[in-house]
């Protein structure tokens, strides 16, 4: 079968897949450095959502991790 | 370097159902919540001291987290499933970092078996649905799968799963980052990556918990009724 391409075929799913949230996590934090920069005091407030947002987006490249894990793995 | 391994050893059955070294390590992190809450409960003071100071402290936390979300009465309402959820995440997730948990026989972190974050995911999804029954009656509840927004069904569905997989997915790979890196460089390194561990572990109870609270939340509002979100 065609099991010779599983290397290849799980390097490129967490390869692309960590494209997307590696671009959204670095926008969300720099927007929170914006938010904080306009206004120094209210930084422990912008902590918590920002850490909220950031492991959302973390997910998705988890999602991808994960059938990285799978093919490699040789579950599906 | 070993064999990843995603499903985890199963160590015996009871009856017809097979217990693995996750469920074990589940079990031992239940046991040491439970401890706590013993030591802690005894003799209780009206002017908390000591370790029964810390625990208030951690419960008050969570409380203002939940009534700053939900209000004061659901608040309350939601407190017990929010901060079970947000202490057994992180117990168990600190305790996996703990020299011998791994994929050794008996110990390894209870949230890198799928089957524990999908249970505690689908905890909270049933928990939901039977809240918003509760509140906005049974013909109100049906009546959201069509009015707004008709694929409501499709995103109530997808919550317990990416909850379950955001967890499985970030602790699970944290416990094969660290024995990868163990494997290749023994000395100083991993243990930047155990700091990082650390910071997931505790990330990522908040994470579960604050999206189940907003998930809770959502589900047992009237909408039609403008709630302001503070």
């Amino acid at each position: 079968m065609e099991t010779q391409f599983i290397p290849l075929a799980a390097g490129l799913a967490i390869g692309l897949g960590a494209i997307g949230p590696g671009i959204g996590i670095g926008y969300g934090a720099g927007k929170a450095m914006e938010a904080i920069g306009r206004n120094p005091e209210i930084s422990g407030t912008i902590l918590v959502p920002m850490l909220i947002g950031l492991g959302m987006a973390e997910a998705v490249a988890i999602y991808a991790l994960v059938i990285a894990f799978l093919l490699v793995g040789k579950v599906v | 370097m070993e064999h990843i391994e995603i499903g985890a050893t199963v160590l015996f059955r009871l009856g017809p159902l097979p217990v693995t070294n996750t469920i074990f390590s589940a079990w031992v992190t239940m046991a040491v919540l439970v401890g706590v809450s013993i030591a802690v409960t005894r003799r209780l003071k009206v002017v908390p001291t000591g370790l029964q100071n810390l625990v208030e402290y951690i419960v008050e936390l969570l409380l203002g987290v939940c009534e700053s979300t939900a209000g004061r009465s659901r608040g309350r309402q939601f407190l017990p499933v929010v901060a079970t959820a947000f202490l057994f995440i992180l117990t168990a997730n600190w305790m996996g970092l703990i020299p011998g948990y791994g994929d050794t026989p008996w110990l390894r972190s209870a949230n890198s078996d799928l089957n524990v974050t999908a249970a505690m995911a689908l905890i909270i999804f049933f928990l939901a649905q039977g809240w918003a029954i509760k509140t906005q009656g049974p013909l109100g509840y049906l009546k959201e799968f069509i009015v707004p927004n008709p694929l409501h069904i499709l995103s109530e569905l997808s919550r317990p799963v990416s909850l379950a997989f955001r967890l499985f997915g970030n602790i699970f790979a944290g416990e094969v980052l660290l024995a990868t890196m163990a494997a290749m460089i023994p000395v100083a390194i991993p243990a930047v990556f155990f700091g990082l561990e650390v910071f997931v572990g505790i990330v990522q109870a908040l994470i579960f918990s604050m999206l189940s609270l907003v998930f809770l939340t959502i589900a047992t509002t009237h909408h039609g009724s403008e709630e302001a979100h503070p």
